[in-house]
């Protein structure tokens, strides 16, 4: 019979003590911010969207070979003997630059962020950026351009002559 | 006039692939005779995304991301099973704080994968307020990872010879003020769930694995130390910068109820989060300056094969490398303890309530990314 | 016991069945491994998990690997008891349907390993209480770790691959 009561009692205060844990926090300065109209601080190293800054590139193409899911696409024609070759920022060593890069394009529906093809740029022209808000409506606008002559952002024209891969088209 | 009879037959119920409390898309066929479940099935393959065939396509290197989202709760600690396999193939040597880096990047992962093991524990079995409280308390811990490494979830930060970068100035106070922040709340885990009469209603006496089932079936980690055995790769089989640091090693041990039930899993993770506490404040004391990354010019290990294991949160991950000395991978074999835990939920529950195979999933900590692969 | 050791305990006991003790050298890096033959598979594991002085009662891994001319099965197995491990290889030489004894009723975790291992190489597994795909679908055409496998073009009408 005591041991009865003794159950109740102590079932009942295990309960308590946590409730009046609880009842505690409901005092304090609540966890959550409100996003999307209060944003977060991002650190230095968040690796985001990458960019490319391609006057820096000399068209190494070991961003391409490094990729683990292929999703970087460059076309790099070899200058002919006539033309000049110019070189690139001074930050990133005044390396000569001897092709043209008519194609430079990213799939962002396969990048999986994982940072590797900014590791082995000798130049630094591949680098991550802090942007993570670039959601579309249609999967071709997933494709970046960055390529001579364009301004970057999402590719507007697919597949012309002398591009390096065909690329999805919707 | 009428005769109703009464017809008693099994019925067969399907938890399906989308369900709230099966941790992921697991499908378990139940096979019951009222309320009491005669047999569990599970069918599993929902999250296979081909890692074994990939990684005989990409160098080695680029095998790391892969690895990563293999348990993607854990991912510090999976990059570090599969950088040591090839290590031990290559046969290189890794500068100390190279190795000291990797200690606190696990431990701390194992903190944040263990918080939520609990959280989502403590969900299942009912409570709301456990799961947010834990949650609070892991976004900490993946500030830090971010601060890092660059990412919240998938870091791909330990690479083979070493990690990608080193510390950014400024971490290790942040480490610290993390560590002094996070004891008391581990006290306030206990006074809320552990120790909370419904919660132990709930999980003890339920699940009951014996040591000689659980040795059979293979589990590892949390699982068998559950079960009473004292067994721990770290304390065991010591790897890494491990025999230099001390901490101890909680078994279960019948409190609340029977040896080898689910409130002995889950208190056995409560405890282990104290000692990776421990072991994260003496590295902070101990790392020394140096190299974070071994010069290796090009991952080219010569012909042979090895199989390394690692001490995981939820078990020990095996990886199982076959080289023929080029660039790529001939043969990547993971072996992940999540996948034997699974292959026992037919026999630990059999005569239990279907509310209690909720319970006896949620004590396993399964992450489907991890059985599937 | 060192592996030398055990190499010796089996060979006494086995004697044609144990093939060779493989120790690394210049030409191959990694673990050393004890191979034996094929159909003597089931008796050399039930002595290695029952013998007094071996006890090897927990099985770590089972695995498959495709070496183009023939299979291998892969099985290492540690001791809780003595501390010691060991690797134990078998090759199987038929491409069409290789077929070997299941470990099941030794340790119940090669249940699930033995099925992966069928699932995506091809194996059969004698004496196995439920041999069907685990990881694929059930009606899934093909061996896909295989290394001469094509990858089928539609699955109940969608495509397969990019």
């Amino acid at each position: 019979m005591k041991s009865y009561f003794l159950n109740i009692f102590k079932s009942l205060r295990s309960i308590l003590k946590g409730m009046l844990l609880t009842a505690k926090y409901a005092f304090t300065k609540k966890a959550t911010i409100q996003y999307p109209f209060v944003k977060r601080e991002l650190p230095t190293r968040t690796r985001g969207q990458l960019f490319c800054n391609i006057d820096d590139c000399i068209g190494c193409k070991l961003c391409a070979v490094a990729c683990p899911v292929d999703c970087i696409y460059i076309t790099a024609n070899k200058k002919g003997p006539t033309e000049e070759i110019n070189h690139t920022s001074e930050e990133s060593g005044k390396k000569p630059r001897r092709f043209h890069l008519p194609q430079f394009d990213i799939d962002f529906t396969l990048c999986c962020w994982c940072g590797l093809c900014t590791d082995v740029c000798p130049t630094n022209c591949l680098y991550m950026t802090k942007n993570y808000e670039f959601s579309a409506e249609k999967r071709q606008q997933h494709i970046w351009q960055y390529g001579e002559g364009h301004k970057p952002g999402p590719k507007t024209e697919f597949n012309r002559p002398g591009d390096q891969l065909k690329l999805y088209v919707d | 006039m009428t005769e109703t009879t009464l017809q008693t037959q099994e019925l067969r119920i399907n938890m399906g692939p989308q369900h709230p409390s099966t941790h992921g898309v697991l499908r378990v066929e139940l096979v019951t005779d009222g309320e009491i479940v005669k047999r569990a099935i599970p069918h599993i393959g929902y999250l296979h995304r081909c890692f074994e065939k990939h990684a005989e396509n990409i160098d080695y290197m680029g095998v790391m991301p892969f690895v990563d989202r293999m348990d993607y709760v854990a991912s510090m600690n999976n990059d570090m099973g599969y950088a040591m396999a090839v290590e031990k193939l290559m046969q290189v040597e890794i500068p100390k704080r190279a190795e000291y880096i990797r200690v606190i990047m696990a431990e701390l992962n194992r903190i944040a994968s263990h918080i939520l093991a609990i959280g989502t524990f403590g969900l299942d079995v009912g409570t709301f307020t456990p799961f947010m409280w834990c949650f609070r308390d892991r976004e900490l811990i993946l500030d830090i990872f971010e601060m890092t490494s660059g990412a919240r979830l998938l870091y791909n930060y330990l690479w083979i010879g070493g990690v990608w970068m080193d510390l950014t100035p400024g971490i290790e106070e942040k480490i610290k003020e993390f560590c002094d922040y996070f004891e008391p709340k581990i006290d306030e885990i206990d006074t809320i769930l552990s120790y909370n009469s419904i919660f132990i209603h709930r999980t003890a006496n339920v699940g009951i694995i014996s040591l000689d089932t659980a040795i059979s079936y293979g589990l590892t980690g949390p699982n068998l130390r559950g079960s009473g055995k004292k067994w721990d790769l770290r304390k065991d089989e010591p790897y890494s910068v491990y025999p230099e640091l001390e901490f101890d090693i909680p078994v279960g041990s019948g409190e609340q109820g029977t040896v080898g039930d689910c409130w002995d899993r889950y208190i056995v993770r409560v405890r282990e989060m104290r000692e990776s506490l421990k072991i994260v404040r003496q590295a902070l004391k101990q790392i020394p300056e140096g190299l974070f990354r071994a010069p290796i010019r090009k991952v080219r290990p010569p012909a042979g094969e090895a199989y390394t294991k690692v001490e995981n949160p939820r078990g020990e991950l095996g990886f199982y490398i076959v080289s023929d000395g080029s660039l790529k991978p001939y043969r990547v074999k993971a072996k992940s303890p999540c996948f034997t835990a699974i292959s026992c939920l037919d026999e630990v529950s059999r005569n239990e309530m279907i509310a209690d195979v909720v319970a006896i999933i949620g004590s396993f900590d399964i992450v489907l990314g991890e059985v599937d692969r | 016991m060192t592996l030398e050791d055990i190499f010796k305990k089996l060979k006494e006991k086995f004697q044609d069945g144990v093939l060779e003790l493989k120790i690394p050298d210049e030409k191959y890096k990694g673990d050393a491994f004890i191979m034996i033959d094929a159909k003597k598979n089931h008796a050399v594991l039930k002595y290695l998990k029952e013998e007094a002085s071996l006890l090897f009662d927990n099985l770590l891994c089972i695995s498959g690997v495709d070496y183009k001319d023939y299979f291998s099965v892969v099985y290492h197995l540690h001791s809780y008891t003595h501390l010691h491990k060991v690797v134990i290889k078998v090759h199987l030489q038929e491409r069409e349907n290789p077929k070997l004894d299941s470990a099941f009723d030794l340790w119940k975790g090669a249940n699930w390993l033995e099925r992966e291992i069928f699932d995506i190489l091809g194996i059969h597994f004698s004496n196995h209480p439920d041999l069907r795909r685990i990881l694929l679908p059930d009606d899934w055409e093909g061996y896909p770790l295989r290394k001469d496998y094509k990858t089928q073009e539609t699955w109940h009408g969608i495509k397969v691959g990019m």
